[in-house]
């Protein structure tokens, strides 16, 4: 099948290096302390952040660092085909293992001893790049809640199909068989902390890719910024500022 | 959530007494609804409601399947619940199990009538398209976004409202088919007929709290509840389902009052739904239009 014609154009008629539409929303859920809805094309995913709080589960206490836990599910009708069993499976729970690991890397969880920090994702359209929405989403969350960090984390995902490297896959794409890196990049800090790939690349072609794919991280790390300032500036004129 | 203390659930109490509540309402007013159709492009018919800070987004998916031997002339309707994490930290893992099976199976019992399917809010013989061979199962799935009280309401505006959104694909049979065979289906891309939601009803939960009942309650208000009553009403002024729930026990007399009182406000209810359903589903002409 052919995901790039002749005249460059994809199955949805962006060009290889062109990202989705990009769409964000802070605060959607009233009663968690952070929250955030991050679309990528048609992929929609809602974040949602309580903490820092007390530890529910006291053997898991730390205390000289934060608790950070993290739960993916994907809703029933997130997919083409309905799914019976929304949480517990097991790319839910690698998923959520990868997002929890990515996000605590990055939070600064010394300044908040003996207290949890829960991230909770919920994929409401899935459409291919859930788990780099699902970061980007959490991001958001996390920045909304106050919650101290040392850079934002963005994510993007790349691949390669008809000998050409393509930005941001949609399911269509990933479900091609061809490989699908996923990046998570803190832009600010220049430094790589999620890479994951699966199938196969020529190995001179990898390095490619995951530079495509950085470069889409830093694309979005210039739109969340944008929107965080346009959320502070909001917050600014609501309180008579 | 931080629990209350003494002094909060006093002035929560007394301002019910007094017909003021702490965000300003009567007992018998709801709070502000918005709708949204449409927000689930792959699904055949898609809602999302917020009433106050309670948020639900409901989606419909259409596909075939085969009657059941006793009623082979009605199509399956199946309603799932589930309560979203983001919503609650105690909704994770398996903590909203129990809620969801209960919200589930009293939003079945309001909408589709007894086991037999008598007196269903949904009309499933609409969705027959062979006797005996080939239905429409419809499968409608709920999620709980955002909770502030009185989730079953929501859910179940959220449910008529998708349902109103609904289009289901004609079929074309071919004639030609012996009675044991499946006969071969043709599922149109291009026609499709609405769903009827005429006779959907809504569901009214009302809670008691001392010597009153109020009316879509917060979660800040659902604590002090003795028993609360959910009744589903329809376009008639009929009552489709009744569910009592909470300890305390009620004087008969109380539970026929708390019946006329829903139906009365059923009406204002439907209204405001309709209206709003049918903004949603204009907002959704208009964007394809332009």
């Amino acid at each position: 099948m052919e995901f790039v014609n002749p005249e460059g154009l994809r199955l949805d008629g962006r060009r290889p290096m062109e990202m989705r539409q990009l769409r964000a929303e802070i605060g959607a859920v009233a009663r968690a302390d952070g929250s955030a809805v991050f679309e990528m094309g048609n992929t929609k995913v809602i974040a949602a952040v309580y903490g820092p709080r007390e530890v529910q589960n006291k053997s898991q206490q730390s205390n000289d660092q934060a608790l950070v836990r993290c739960e993916y599910t994907m809703a029933n009708f997130s997919t083409g085909d309905r799914k019976r069993k929304p949480k517990g499976d097991r790319r839910s729970t690698e998923i959520s293992l990868v997002i929890r690991q990515t996000m605590e890397a990055c939070i600064l969880t010394h300044l908040m001893p003996r207290s949890q920090i829960d991230i909770y994702v919920q994929v409401l359209q899935a459409d291919g790049g859930t788990r780099s929405a699902c970061i980007n989403a959490a991001t958001l969350a996390l920045a909304d809640a106050g919650i101290p960090m040392r850079d934002l984390v963005t994510s993007c995902s790349a691949g390669y199909l008809n000998s050409t490297p393509l930005l941001d896959l949609n399911y269509l794409e990933d479900s091609a068989g061809g490989a699908d890196v996923t990046v998570g990049f803190l832009p600010k800090l220049d430094r790589v902390t999620l890479l994951q790939m699966d199938a196969k690349l020529p190995v001179d072609i990898v390095e490619n890719v995951m530079q495509l794919a950085i470069e889409g991280c830093k694309a979005i790390a210039t739109y969340i910024r944008e929107v965080l300032l346009e959320n502070t500036k909001q917050l600014e004129y609501r309180r008579g500022l | 959530m931080v629990g209350l203390s003494l002094g909060e659930k006093h002035f929560i109490k007394g301002g019910i007494d007094q017909n003021i509540r702490s965000d300003g309402r009567k007992r018998d007013y709801y709070r502000p609804i918005f709708v949204k159709t449409g927000v689930i492009p792959q699904a055949n018919g898609s809602a999302r409601v917020r009433m106050g800070a309670t948020e639900v987004i409901a989606s419909v998916k259409a596909e075939l399947g085969k009657p059941s031997a006793l009623h082979p002339d009605k199509g399956k309707v199946a309603i799932f619940v589930d309560c979203s994490a983001v919503a609650e930290p105690t909704f994770e893992g398996r903590g909203a199990e129990e809620l969801s099976a209960e919200l589930s199976v009293a939003l079945e019992r309001c909408l589709l009538g007894g086991t037999s399917g008598a007196g269903a809010g949904i009309d499933l013989t609409s969705l027959i398209v062979a006797e005996g061979k080939i239905c429409w199962d419809l499968y409608i799935d709920s999620l709980v976004i955002s909770s502030d009280g009185n989730l079953l309401d929501a859910l179940g505006a959220s449910i008529k409202a998708a349902l109103a959104n609904t289009a289901i694909p004609k079929v074309n049979i071919s004639a030609a088919a012996s009675a044991d065979e499946q006969p071969e289906v043709d599922i149109s891309d291009e026609e499709f007929l609405q769903f009827d939601t005429s006779a959907v009803p809504v569901i009214i939960t009302l809670t008691q709290v001392g010597r009153h009942y109020i009316v879509d309650a917060t979660s800040e208000e659902e604590p002090h509840m003795s028993s609360a009553v959910s009744i589903s009403v329809n376009r008639k002024g009929h009552v489709c389902g009744l569910t009592k729930r909470g300890g305390e026990g009620l004087d008969p007399s109380v539970v026929s009052d708390m019946i006329s009182v829903a139906q009365h406000l059923s009406e204002l209810l439907m209204s405001r739904l309709d209206s709003e359903i049918s903004a949603a589903e204009a907002e959704i002409g208009d964007d394809e239009e332009s």
